[in-house]
């Protein structure tokens, strides 16, 4: 055929679960209370179409509940569609839950061969591929131990192994390239890419964006079981951080409105603390064009803007402020003093701006620290976490902020 | 047809999950493969003093006679009693990943079935001990036999197991009446003393025809009547046939329900 065939065909597909509100599973309970078999139907997808080329790379997003994994569900045939079709041509192996069927008594090799026969294979094809399932997933010293003594990260390996040795025309994959270290990590992508560059069709579910902009050839968004866009990985996935942020500052205001935190609280919970001629009075964070949000993509320019109340005149205050991720390491922090700004005769009540400019942070929540000081730092009001921001990006790399690099490589 | 091409793909999951459930049946007990022989040993032993010598009856070498009923009845009982709740129990398989479903009841029947042919030993061991003789014609036979007993033991499992996912009290209601199947099955007697007026009914329960032959290959050392086998065939078909529609159906929402 001159054609390229599709992998995957999904037509018109719809999907909805039962949920019950208090399920009878016996014939007296059944009986007896036929009210209690009461279900709700939820509509988990409401009618999606696409198709996928062979050989071609697909990302499916969306945020939790949107019906992304009951997609892959139907793909692996896991479950069925209430209406619609989808044609799978070629062999599937899935990703989806690695090590199904292991056994914990048996030896690291007995389980390879009962594994991989869950995926079909028969008991020659196993054999061929042995030793590269055992090279890959670097366990060959242990492989004739039981299973039970492997450590999570080998069990890990052993299954991802397996998995990807299967040769599948199509590959399924749910969220699971968190497996092991970095170092296995990237083993996986480096095989997955090897994989897609001898024509096999990949179709991935994952949160982390970065991930599938480096594989995929395509992204599909697929929003309360509708698909909402779809397009290459790196536009998609910006309308998509768009919309997310966009979701979540609407939540936080929501919340923002009802929790006012309560000075007292903050200072009998050792959060807060000075002397108190100054207070912050708030704290909060504009985006480049003014408006409040505190969702920002990586590299964006944030304004942090104090406002502060004045008890009694501070004639040589320093204003200070720090950032730190949840688990308390601080990746940021400075003041007026270190900055070699001279310092605020406070008189009267006003507002502090700070504009950081481009912050590189990557993604995830950091918290904030705010103080007003005087002198060589004696604190007026020092405001532990006294506000939270979130950081949003769409590249895969790691750690805590980025570090602006060029690459120059001899070939 | 496309059913038959995929099982066969997954010929090596269903020799791998029979490996593991014979492995894993007796595991931990102390006799452990032994009791797959002492527990038909002992049903076979208070059978045989409650219908001989409390009921009298007068068939010669009671016990062989009832031997060769029950190690076959077993096999049966055990099918669809156990093999009911064989997909609930492989639930985490079937919930995470794909593979088609009737692998499950097809390798319990297959366990139960190996169980069964090692106790066949047993059974030759006694003929061979107490010097009943064998007629060699005849038991080149029982492989047929065997055979259609199992298909329709699939079948049967494969409706019990479907069924028992989506209403769970199954599995002790089957419990119940694999213990009257058997009383109206003739193994612990003869149809002979059944009125004949319902013999016709008797010849409905596939068991009935299958059971009467192992007994003329055993126990009267003669080849079966091949309307009789012929009759057990075709039910053994059927049953495999319906029960295998209506595990397709029952199937799809397997991951749901479970």
């Amino acid at each position: 055929m001159a054609e390229i065939e599709n992998a995957i065909e999904v037509r018109d597909v719809t999907k909805s679960f039962k949920v019950y509100l208090d399920k009878g599973a016996q014939l007296k309970e059944r009986l007896l209370f036929r009210k209690r078999c009461r279900y709700e139907e939820r509509k988990v997808l409401r009618g999606i179409s696409f198709s996928v080329k062979k050989g071609e790379a697909i990302g499916l997003i969306g945020h939790n509940g949107c019906g992304k994994s009951t997609t892959l569900k139907l793909l692996t045939r896991i479950m069925y569609p209430d209406s619609g079709t989808i044609k799978m041509n070629g062999r599937i192996s899935s990703l989806i839950e690695l090590g199904a069927g292991f056994h914990p008594d048996m030896s690291g090799r007995e389980n390879i061969y009962t594994n991989a026969a869950i995926f079909g294979l028969t008991k020659k094809e196993i054999d061929a591929r042995l030793d590269s399932i055992v090279e890959f997933s670097e366990l060959a010293e242990f492989i004739d131990n039981p299973v039970r003594t492997y450590s999570s990260g080998m069990y890990m390996r052993l299954a991802f192994s397996v998995a990807i040795n299967v040769d599948a025309d199509i590959l399924l994959i749910d969220e699971i390239l968190a497996v092991g270290d970095a170092n296995f990590q990237s083993k996986c992508f480096n095989k997955l890419r090897e994989i897609k560059a001898q024509g096999t069709t990949i179709v991935i579910v994952s949160h982390s964006l970065g991930q599938i902009e480096q594989i995929c050839d395509r992204s599909i968004w697929i929003h309360e079981g509708l698909i909402k866009a779809e397009g290459t990985p790196k536009e998609i996935d910006l309308e998509y951080l768009d919309y997310m942020s966009r979701k979540m500052q609407d939540k936080n205001k929501k919340s923002d409105d009802g929790g006012a935190e309560d000075e007292e609280a903050a200072a009998q919970s050792g959060k807060r603390w000075g002397s108190g001629e100054a207070r912050i009075k708030r704290v909060r964070t504009l985006s480049a064009d003014g408006s409040e949000q505190n969702t920002f993509r990586t590299g964006e320019d944030i304004k942090l803007v104090l406002d502060y109340n004045v008890n009694k005149p501070v004639h040589d205050a320093v204003f200070g402020f720090g950032v730190f991720d949840m688990n308390g390491v601080q990746c940021y922090g400075t003041n007026t003093r270190i900055d070699k700004v001279s310092d605020f005769d406070l008189s009267k009540s006003g507002t502090a701006e700070i504009l950081l400019k481009d912050v590189k942070l990557l993604a995830g929540e950091y918290m904030i620290d705010v103080a007003i000081e005087r002198g060589e730092g004696i604190p007026v009001d020092y405001y532990r976490q006294a506000y939270k921001i979130q950081m949003l990006s769409a590249y895969g790399d790691a750690g805590i902020a980025r570090i602006e690099h060029t690459w120059n490589l001899q070939r | 047809m496309s059913t038959i091409k995929e099982l066969y793909a997954y010929r090596q999951m269903i020799f791998s999950l029979v490996k593991k459930d014979l492995r894993g049946r007796y595991k931990g007990s102390v006799l452990g493969f032994l009791w797959t022989f002492i527990n038909p040993l002992f049903q076979l032993i208070v059978y045989t003093i409650v219908f001989s010598k409390i009921l009298h009856n007068d068939i010669p070498q009671f016990y062989l006679y009832l031997f060769v009923a029950l190690i076959p009845w077993i096999f049966f009982s055990s099918s669809i009693t156990v093999g009911a709740s064989s997909i609930v129990a492989q639930k985490d398989l079937v919930k995470k990943i794909y593979f088609p479903r009737m692998v499950i009841p097809i390798s319990y029947v297959t366990s139960c079935f190996v169980n069964m042919l090692l106790c066949f030993i047993v059974i030759f061991a006694v003929i061979i001990v107490t010097g009943t003789g064998i007629n060699f014609l005849a038991v080149l036979t029982l492989p047929v036999i065997m055979i259609v007993e199992y298909i329709f033991s699939l079948g049967m499992a494969m409706i019990a197991s479907a069924v028992t996912v989506y209403f769970r009290d199954l599995e002790h209601i089957l419990g119940i009446v694999s213990m009257a199947w058997m009383y109206l099955t003739p193994i612990v007697y003869s149809k002979d003393i059944v009125p004949v007026k319902y013999h016709k009914l008797y010849n409905l329960n596939p068991m009935t025809p299958i059971i009467e032959c192992y007994r003329t290959v055993l126990y009267e050392k003669q080849v079966p009547d091949l309307t009789t086998l012929l009759w057990a065939a075709g039910l053994g078909v059927f049953f495999l046939v319906f029960g295998a529609v209506i595990f397709n159906k029952l199937q799809k929402h397997f991951a749901e329900e479970l």
